[in-house]
C-alpha cells in the first residue's frame, strides 16, 4: 500500500472515531472534550506498557480502552447530567491536568515525548496492515453501536434530552444515567484511539493532543452534521483530504477555509450537511424502496 | 455506471494526493523542506525557509550542484503531526534527501517514516536528544546538551564571583527542561548554588507573579529557559521590581529570536545571551547573507536559526559532489545511504559562521558564544570552545 495512503486512511479513521466520541455525548447536549485528554492518558499508558514492561500490543490496547472508559465513567458520576458549559469546563480542565502530569513524568518521556514504539507484527508493512485493520474494524464496530443507539429508545431519549432536558425528565428519561452511558462509551472510544494514534506515528508527544484536535473534531461534526453519525463519516475524509490536494499557496489558507466553512454551515445550514432527513432520503434511494412505497401509496389512494 | 464513475473519481483523488507514481525530475536537484510555513510559529518557518532558499540561490549562481541547479521546495506541515506525517510519506517515495521537519511534534510523527524508508532528513533546529533517536537518517546540528551547556553556562557564571545563588525560569517544552538541568549541573560545578526553578507555564499570560516567585528566593543571577516573548516579559517584570544587575541575567539560545528584542525593548539591554552563531562576524559570505536578509526583511538582522538550513543545503551539496551521487532514481536507496554516511562524518565543513566536523552525526567542535545585548544588537563577551 502506498505510504501516503496509509497515513491518510489511518488518520482519517482516528478522526472519524474521535469525532464520534464527541458526537455521542453531544446527543444529550454535552461537548465532552475530556476525550482528548483520554487519548493522551490511554496512549501514554499503553506506550509505557509496551516499551517499558514489554506488554503485548493487544493487551496494551485493551488497557487503553479500559482506562479511557474508567476515567469517563468516574467523571460521569459527577457530570452525567451537568449543563453543557460545566462539561466543557471539565473537559478543558482535564486536558490541562493530563498535560501537566505527563510533562512531569520523566518515566514516560516528560516534555521530550516517547520515542521508538515498536512495529506491531514485526515489520513496518505488517504494522501498517494491522493498524489499519484494527482501526477500520473499530470504525465498523463503533459505527454499528452508534447506529443501533441512534435507532433505539435510548437514542430517542437522547434526542429528547438534547431538545429539552426538563421535558425529557418529565417523560421519565433518566438524564444522569443516559449522560453517564454516552460519556463512558465516548471516553472508551477515545482511549482506544489514543493508543492507535501513537502507534500510527510510533511515538507520543504532548503536542499530539492539543486543542487543535478539539478544533478538528468540532469542525468535522458541525460541518458534517451533528444530528446524525453519517455527517462525521463524510466530513472527516474530506476535511482532512481536500487540504492535501490544494496547491501550497491555497493550503496556507486552510485554517481560514475551515473557519469559513464552519461559519457558513452554522449560518446557512445549522444542522450541517448531513441531516436525518437527508440520510433517510439516501437510505430510501439506495434501498430502492421509494418506488415500492410510491406504488403502495397509489394502491392506498 | 455509477460505480465506474466512483472508481474514476477515487483514482483521480488518489493520484492527486500523490498516491500514484510521481514524476521524477532529473534535470535539477529538488530538496524538499518540511517546514512550518503556517501556524503559530510561521514566522520562524519563514526565515528557516529563507536561509535554505538563499543557499540554493547562491549555489545556482555558482553553477549548481554537480552542474545541475538545485531547488528547495517548501512543504508546509503547519505545525500539525497529521499533515507532517502524510507529507513525509509522500517525500520518501522518491526524494534523495530532505530538510526538516520543524518542530519537535512533527519531527516525532514524521521522522520514523524517513528512518523506515532510509532517507536522510536533516533536522537542523532540534537538539541532539531528539535527533539522535533517528540516527543515522538525520544528523544533529547541536552537540550534547549536558556536556556543552554545562561548560558554557559555567563560563558565564565564572565572570561574576559575587553571583552565588541562581534561579532558572523553565518552560516545560520539548528539550528545554533538559537544557535547564544541564545549566544547573554546569553552574553547580562552578561553585554556584541553584535555587528551586520557577516553572513558566506554556500558556502563561501574566508574568508578575512568576517574577515575584523568583525574587522571593533572593537570587543573584537568573537563567531564562523559555520562549523569547516570555523572556522579554519576565525581564520587564524583574526590572519593574527593582532588578539592576542586568548582566547577571542569562538568556538561553532558543530565546534568541526577534520576539525577545521586540518585547523586551530597551529593558533587555545589558542582559547576556548565549548562542551558536556570532552575528558580528565580518566575512564577505556572512555580510552578503546579512545584507540579503535585511533587504528582504525590512532591514532586520538575521535571527540566530536563519543560518541552520542555509548550511544544511550546502552540506547536501558537498555530500552529493563528494560521493558522486547522480540522482538516478534506479539508485535511490544506495545514493540515500551514501549521503547519510557522508553527512554523519563530514569533516571541515565550511559553514557560514565557522568550519566544523561531524562524528557519527554529532558536531564535535562547534564554538558557542556569550553576548551582551545592547539596543537589539549582540556584543561578544566570551567564546567558549569545546
Amino acid at each position: 500500500m502506498p505510504l501516503p495512503l496509509y497515513y491518510y486512511l489511518s488518520i482519517t479513521a482516528v478522526n472519524i472515531l474521535m469525532s464520534w466520541a464527541l458526537y455521542l455525548p453531544y446527543r444529550v447536549g454535552h461537548l465532552h472534550f475530556i476525550t482528548v485528554a483520554n487519548m493522551a492518558i490511554s496512549g501514554y499508558t499503553a506506550g509505557f506498557l509496551v516499551l517499558n514492561l514489554h506488554v503485548p500490543f493487544g493487551w496494551a490496547l485493551l488497557c487503553g480502552f479500559l482506562l479511557g472508559g474508567l476515567i469517563g465513567f468516574v467523571v460521569s458520576l459527577f457530570i452525567g447530567d451537568a449543563p453543557t458549559f460545566a462539561v466543557v469546563i471539565v473537559g478543558f480542565t482535564f486536558i490541562f491536568i493530563s498535560r501537566t502530569i505527563i510533562e512531569n513524568l520523566s518515566i514516560i518521556g516528560g516534555t521530550m515525548g516517547m520515542f521508538g514504539l515498536p512495529n506491531i507484527g514485526g515489520s513496518p508493512s505488517a504494522h501498517r496492515w494491522i493498524v489499519l485493520a484494527i482501526l477500520y474494524a473499530f470504525v465498523l464496530a463503533a459505527g454499528f453501536l452508534i447506529y443501533r443507539f441512534d435507532h433505539s429508545c435510548l437514542g430517542r431519549a437522547a434526542s429528547a434530552v438534547f431538545v429539552d432536558p426538563d421535558l425529557a425528565a418529565s417523560l421519565g428519561v433518566n438524564r444522569k444515567k443516559l449522560g453517564m452511558l454516552v460519556q463512558t462509551v465516548s471516553c472508551t472510544i477515545a482511549g482506544g484511539c489514543g493508543v492507535l494514534y501513537g502507534f500510527i506515528y510510533k511515538s507520543f508527544h504532548l503536542d499530539f493532543f492539543t486543542f487543535a484536535l478539539v478544533g478538528i473534531f468540532m469542525t468535522v461534526i458541525f460541518v458534517g452534521g451533528y444530528t446524525t453519525q453519517w455527517g462525521t463519516v463524510v466530513a472527516a475524509p474530506i476535511l482532512y483530504g481536500v487540504p492535501l490536494l490544494l496547491p501550497p499557496v491555497v493550503q496556507s489558507w486552510r485554517i481560514v477555509l475551515y473557519g469559513a466553512a464552519l461559519i457558513l454551515v452554522l449560518v446557512l445550514k445549522p444542522e450541517g450537511f448531513m441531516t436525518p432527513r437527508f440520510v433517510r432520503s439516501v437510505e430510501t434511494f439506495l434501498s430502492g424502496s421509494r418506488r415500492r412505497r410510491n406504488t403502495s401509496l397509489k394502491e392506498v389512494s | 455506471m455509477k460505480r465506474v464513475l466512483s472508481a474514476l473519481f477515487l483514482a483521480a483523488f488518489a493520484t492527486a494526493l500523490g498516491f500514484g507514481q510521481a514524476k521524477v525530475v532529473a534535470t535539477e536537484w529538488q530538496i524538499p523542506f518540511l517546514n512550518c510555513l503556517t501556524g503559530a510559529i510561521a514566522n520562524i518557518g519563514e526565515y528557516l525557509e529563507w536561509g535554505a532558499e538563499r543557499a540554493a540561490f547562491e549555489i545556482n549562481q555558482a553553477g549548481g550542484i554537480a552542474g545541475k541547479p538545485v531547488k528547495v521546495v517548501g512543504v508546509d506541515t503547519a505545525l500539525d503531526p497529521q499533515k507532517g506525517s502524510v507529507e513525509m510519506a509522500r517525500l520518501v517515495k522518491d526524494s534523495l534527501v530532505a530538510l526538516g521537519p520543524v518542530p519537535e511534534p512533527v519531527i516525532m510523527a514524521a521522522m520514523p517514516i524517513a528512518v523506515e524508508n532510509g532517507m536522510m532528513s536533516i533536522t537542523a533546529t532540534t537538539s541532539l536528544e531528539y535527533a539522535q533517536k533517528f540516527f543515522p537518517w538525520t544528523v544533529s546540528w547541536f552537540p550534547p546538551t549536558e556536556e556543552r551547556l554545562g561548560m558554557l553556562v559555567a563560563a558565564w557564571g565564572k565572570q561574576f564571583p559575587d553571583m552565588k545563588n541562581i534561579v532558572q525560569f523553565v518552560e516545560p517544552y520539548g528539550p528545554w527542561p533538559g537544557m535547564a538541568d544541564a545549566h544547573a549541573k554546569g553552574l553547580e560545578g562552578a561553585g554556584k548554588r541553584m535555587l528551586p526553578k520557577v516553572e513558566v507555564p506554556t500558556d502563561a499570560v501574566t508574568f508578575g507573579p512568576l517574577a515575584v516567585k523568583a525574587l522571593n528566593q533572593k537570587p543573584d543571577g537568573i537563567v531564562f529557559v523559555c520562549n523569547a516573548e516570555k523572556v522579554g516579559k519576565l525581564i520587564k517584570e524583574l526590572k519593574n521590581r527593582g532588578w539592576k544587575r542586568m548582566d547577571h541575567l542569562l538568556v538561553f539560545s532558543s530565546a534568541d529570536a526577534p520576539e525577545l528584542y521586540a518585547t523586551g525593548g530597551a529593558d533587555v539591554n545589558g542582559v547576556e545571551i548565549y548562542n551558536y552563531i556570532d552575528p558580528n562576524l565580518n566575512t564577505p559570505r556572512w555580510n552578503a547573507f546579512k545584507d540579503a536578509y535585511a533587504k528582504d526583511h525590512a532591514g532586520n538582522l538575521p535571527p540566530s536559526l536563519s543560518t541552520n538550513y542555509y548550511d544544511a543545503v550546502y552540506m547536501v551539496k558537498q555530500a552529493i559532489e563528494a560521493t558522486g551521487v547522480t540522482g538516478d532514481p534506479a539508485k535511490l536507496m544506495d545514493e540515500r545511504k551514501k549521503i547519510a554516511d557522508y553527512l554523519a562524518n563530514v569533516k571541515s565543513f565550511h559553514g557560514i559562521m565557522f568550519n566544523w566536523d561531524m562524528k557519527d552525526g554529532i558536531p564535535t567542535n562547534k564554538p558557542t558564544f556569550i553576548f551582551k545585548i545592547q539596543d537589539a544588537k549582540k556584543i561578544m563577551v566570551l567564546e567558549v570552545k569545546p
